[in-house]
Parts: C-alpha cells; sequence; structure tokens
C-alpha cells in the first residue's frame, strides 16, 4: 500500500476491500512508534484504536459502516476532552486529567466512524506558536532546512497535529485555532490547516483558552481532506450556547474548484520589505493563477492589520486568565500542598503553570484588573470592532482574501527569540482572523530555498467556507504540491 | 522598559501564582516588553466605536431544560487529587 494515504484515498481502499481498518490502525500505529522522536503524540492509545478498528472492520462486512470514513486512523490534539483517556493540553497541572466525558468535536469523528491514535502534542494550553511550551517537550518538525541537520519548530500551538500528518502519524488530525494554531503549524508543515467561522464547531469539551476566540478546525494532506473532516465536526450544538445554528453543509460533495469571476482581495497592509523573498514569490505565483485561472485580482485595505497583534494580547491572555482560574488543585490535576488553602493554590499554579501560561495570566490578570479595565480591555474590545469592520467592508468588494499565512518558514528549535513579543509575531497574518471570527485556510503553495514549506492564506467572510474550499482546492489542483519529504526519522 | 516588582508580586497574589524570587527580574522584563506592546493600542481613536465581545452576530441558544443522567459524582471525583467520603478535600480553612 502506498504510504502517506490521505483520507479519501483510505476512504477508497476500505471501500473496495483492498485493506481493513485494523491493516490501516496497525501500519499507523507503527509508524508511531518509529516517529517517536518527532514527540508528536502525549498519549498513544494502541489497544482502544485496534478495538475500534475492529468493531469498524466487522460494521462494514455487516454494511453498516457509520459513515464512507468508518476505520481511518485519525489523531487528535491533547486539548479535546476524551472520555476515558488523559487529556493534558500539554500541562503539568492536567498531567493526570481523565476526563468523564467526551467533547462534542471528538465524539463527531467517533460517530463517523474514525479511529482515534490518540492525543497530539501542542503548546501548553494552546499557548505559543512553536510547541516549545508544552510540558511534554517540544515537536519536531518533520521537514529540515537542506543545509542543516538542526531540529525545527512544527509551529503551534496545533504542533503535534500539523507534524503527526506531514509524517503519517496519522492520516488527519483535529486542531484548534485561537490566534493561528492550526494554519501557522499547516503552513510550517506543508499540510491543509482549516479554521472555521467561530461558532461552526462546538467548543464544548475543548480545554478553553480564549472563548471568544477558540475554534477547532482540520488538519490534512488536502483540501478535500479538509472539506470531508470539517463536514464531520461541524453543525449545531446544544451544549456550546455559542455555537452556530447554521445549517450544516455537504461541504465535501459540493466542492467545485472553479474561480472564474472570483475577485480576490491583496490586503495591502500584508505587504513587508521583511517577508522573505521566497514567501513573497510565493504569493505572487499565487495571485498570478488565480488570475489565469478566471478570478480577478482587487486591491484592498485592511487599515487596521499591525493592531490586530496588541489587540489579540490583551483580550486572548484577559480570557485565559479567567479560564484557568479553575486549575486551582481541588477538582482535578495535580496539587501542591501549602500551610493554608490561599498557599495550595499559589503552590499548585506556580507549579503546574509554565512561563508561558504564567506569564499571559499575569497580563490577563492586569488588563482586568481595577484602573486598567477600560484602558486596556474595553480599548482592545474597541479595536476589535475596528478589524472586524476592516474585513465587513473588504467583504463588499472581493469574494476572498490571499496573504502568506506566516512571516517565515519553520525556524530553528534552538532559536526562538528571549523576547516573547518577538515570537509573538509569529501569528501576524492569522490573528486578525480570529478576532473578526471569520474562516481561512492555509494551502501548502511552494518549497523555499531551503526546501522548507511556504502556507498560503485565504480568508473569506463568516460561513462561506464552501468558497473558502472552492478556492483552496483550484490553488492545490493547480500547482498540484507535493511534499518530496525525506522521512529521516526512520533510517 | 521593566514593569516595577511590587505590582508583579501583587500581581501573583491576585492570580494566585507564586512568584519565584529568582524569576522576578527576567518575568518583569518580559511583561513590560508584553505591556510596551499592548500600549500601542493607546493613539487608537475609538470614542464612537462599540466593543466587540465576541464576532458571532446571533444571541446566546439556550437549550431545552432537560435532566440528564450524566457525570456522576463518584466519576468526577476520581480525578480530585484529594477527596474524602463524597467530597473534594481542601486545607483547613477555618481555625
Amino acid at each position: 500500500m502506498k504510504a502517506g494515504l490521505n483520507l479519501i484515498e483510505a476512504s477508497e481502499l476500505l471501500a473496495n476491500n483492498e485493506t481493513s481498518s485494523v491493516e490501516l490502525t496497525k501500519i499507523y500505529l507503527d509508524n508511531i512508534n518509529k516517529g517517536q522522536v518527532l514527540n508528536c503524540y502525549n498519549t498513544v492509545s494502541s489497544e482502544e484504536a485496534l478495538k475500534e478498528a475492529e468493531s469498524s472492520d466487522k460494521r462494514r462486512k455487516e454494511k453498516k459502516s457509520k459513515s464512507k470514513f468508518d476505520g481511518i486512523p485519525i489523531g487528535i490534539k491533547d486539548l479535546f476532552c476524551t472520555k476515558n483517556i488523559k487529556t493534558t493540553a500539554s500541562s503539568k497541572i492536567l498531567s493526570s486529567f481523565v476526563p468523564t466525558y467526551e467533547s462534542t468535536a471528538s465524539q463527531s469523528c467517533i460517530n463517523a466512524g474514525l479511529i482515534s491514535l490518540g492525543k497530539l502534542n501542542c503548546d501548553e494550553f494552546a499557548m505559543g506558536s512553536t510547541n516549545k511550551t508544552s510540558y511534554f517537550g517540544s515537536v519536531i518538525n518533520p521537514w529540515k532546512s537542506k543545509n542543516s541537520d538542526a531540529n525545527l519548530v512544527p509551529g503551534g500551538s496545533s504542533g503535534g497535529s500539523a507534524a503527526a500528518v506531514a509524517a503519517d502519524l496519522c492520516i488527519a488530525s483535529l486542531g484548534t485555532d485561537t490566534g493561528g494554531s492550526i494554519r501557522q503549524p499547516a503552513s510550517f508543515t506543508g499540510t491543509v490547516g482549516l479554521k472555521p467561522t467561530y461558532g461552526r464547531v462546538s467548543r464544548w469539551g475543548i480545554v478553553a483558552f480564549a472563548s471568544s476566540l477558540d475554534q477547532a478546525g482540520p488538519i490534512t494532506k488536502t483540501v478535500e481532506d479538509s472539506a470531508a473532516l470539517f463536514e464531520i465536526i461541524s453543525g449545531h450544538d446544544s451544549k456550546d450556547s455559542t455555537s452556530s445554528i447554521k445549517q450544516n453543509e455537504n461541504f465535501y460533495d459540493n466542492l467545485n474548484s472553479s474561480v472564474k469571476g472570483m475577485k480576490i482581495g491583496v490586503p495591502k497592509e500584508f505587504k513587508s520589505d521583511d517577508l522573505p523573498a521566497s514567501t513573497q514569490k510565493a504569493w505572487d505565483d499565487c495571485k498570478k493563477l488565480l488570475q489565469e485561472n478566471g478570478a480577478e485580482l482587487i486591491d484592498i485595505s485592511l487599515p487596521h492589520t499591525m493592531d490586530a497583534l496588541p489587540t489579540y494580547y490583551i483580550i486572548a491572555p484577559a480570557e485565559a486568565s479567567s479560564n484557568l482560574a479553575r486549575y486551582d488543585g481541588v477538582k482535578y490535576g495535580i496539587r501542591e500542598n501549602g500551610k493554608n488553602l490561599i498557599e495550595m493554590y499559589e503552590e499548585t499554579r506556580s507549579i503546574g503553570f509554565g512561563d508561558e501560561v504564567k506569564r499571559r495570566i499575569l497580563i490577563g490578570t492586569y488588563v482586568l484588573s481595577s484602573g486598567y479595565y477600560d484602558a486596556y480591555y474595553i480599548k482592545a474590545q474597541k479595536v476589535r470592532s475596528l478589524i472586524k469592520s476592516d474585513f465587513n467592508e473588504a467583504f463588499k468588494r472581493v469574494d476572498a482574501i490571499l496573504t502568506p499565512s506566516t512571516p517565515s518558514t519553520a525556524f530553528e528549535i534552538e532559536n526562538e527569540p528571549k523576547d516573547p513579543v518577538q515570537t509573538y509575531l509569529n501569528d501576524i497574518f492569522t490573528v486578525p482572523v480570529n478576532l473578526a471570527g471569520i474562516p481561512a485556510i492555509s494551502v501548502p503553495f511552494a518549497n523555499d530555498e531551503n526546501n522548507l514549506p511556504i502556507g498560503l492564506q485565504l480568508i473569506t467572510n463568516s460561513f462561506e467556507e464552501q468558497k473558502l474550499l472552492n478556492i483552496a482546492k483550484n490553488v492545490q489542483d493547480t500547482i498540484n504540491y507535493t511534499p518530496n519529504l525525506d522521512k529521516w526519522w526512520i533510517k | 522598559m521593566e514593569f516595577d516588582k511590587d505590582s508583579l508580586l501583587k500581581l501573583g497574589k491576585l492570580s494566585k501564582i507564586k512568584i519565584d524570587e529568582n524569576k522576578l527580574s527576567s518575568l518583569s522584563i518580559d511583561l513590560g516588553s508584553i505591556l510596551k506592546f499592548i500600549d500601542r493600542l493607546q493613539s487608537i481613536e475609538t470614542d464612537n466605536v462599540d466593543p466587540t465581545s465576541n464576532s458571532l452576530d446571533q444571541s446566546l441558544v439556550m437549550r431545552d431544560d432537560i435532566a440528564l443522567d450524566e457525570n456522576s459524582a463518584t466519576e468526577i471525583l476520581e480525578n480530585a487529587p484529594e477527596k474524602e467520603l463524597d467530597f473534594f478535600s481542601v486545607p483547613k480553612v477555618i481555625e
């Protein structure tokens, strides 16, 4: 069987009885075993996966498959609560937590018959763009620069989810995106990452980071897979009061890659002299490609683009400081003893949280504290309105917006800047989308001069994921990007 | 720009995070850098702008008030670091 199957190929093999779910699951468990050095998984649930695979094969034999994807092994970011399977958010404070319930998104995967191989490493509480903040250590990007043996970051926070798909340690995966945590790692690993409209995928049972920005989505090898997995996990959920009541759509069946007559916006604020030449070239080539395929390019302006990152670093920490107040050593997770209750809280949280999480809780507490609330928090919410209104104005003129996904390709793990603000700049192109609540996708477009993947970002208006996926498919089908990833860890 | 160390200790108290003496200095530099970064927003004119707390243009959806039998106390307590009988247990609060 060919290596590196995608979701659609695997479903065809299963349908034609050319493989079984047990066989597929074993292959991928073996891949995980061989790829341990990449540190993609926090927990591998081999026994449960094989048991589920047997049930899936039985269902298929009896013509009772739950969906055409029944029996396909996937990975799930360790931020989704999974019943009876440890869920840590890659944090020491939750390192012993075994949920008693299943998140709605992962339950939807179970309902479609997908098999979970385990829980994928990520930045602690999804806070980071390098996967270095994980208590369980960095995920290593399967890609290496052609002139160096140094390990590279896979991006973050869904670094394990992206690296595992790129390295064939699962066929597809679930990630979450609060400021770019699906799109940035997808861009760094040559995979497709979709951040849906806020409210499309239920947040119920996902460890909360910044509730008004968090959104789950698929990381896959292809746009078709993205549409298929997105279709599975989206839809209204009465357990999440911010879940959209919009009718679910058949995103996969309705894929249509024509861009004839579409208007594609190119925002001038994303242009920068700091952009690597290869990223600029990929962006220019994609504009040309879309034009050749019948789309019209339109210069647009999103005037508050550069204000998005500071806005995000007020709103996200504020919501995080509130959401993470629940980790106090009482109900779940670890406890560090103290002389009294308050000391127990302080010791537990001091030992249980890593440095980046602590920084964000402290900043969040600061911007919400009396005397600063209006100056920071309310101010940021007002700027958020301006950012949202920039997009609203743009979408009066264009169908979609095209930008680079990230300001650079993957960088060395050891080369992360000391100043946290420098690391935050990784998300400069992705964060505005979360603040506006609109959908965006990162599609691999080319490799740079060091043979590292470059991703481009497409953005549409709220609930226009079909259009987004269609344009992404057009780009994918025209360039026919093949990763050619050297599996150095197997040698 | 450094974040004032006394304010940092107070913030630690408010956040219930003990700040180690040996991390005080680096943390105050980090937070100072973040504050300088987010302070950029102060120059933006927002007098007639309404704040956005959530991007979804939809009222919160209420679910039907139906009792469900799930998440039993026994199950939930299995994750508690310390418990007594059917309760979470914490250090003594009343002297």
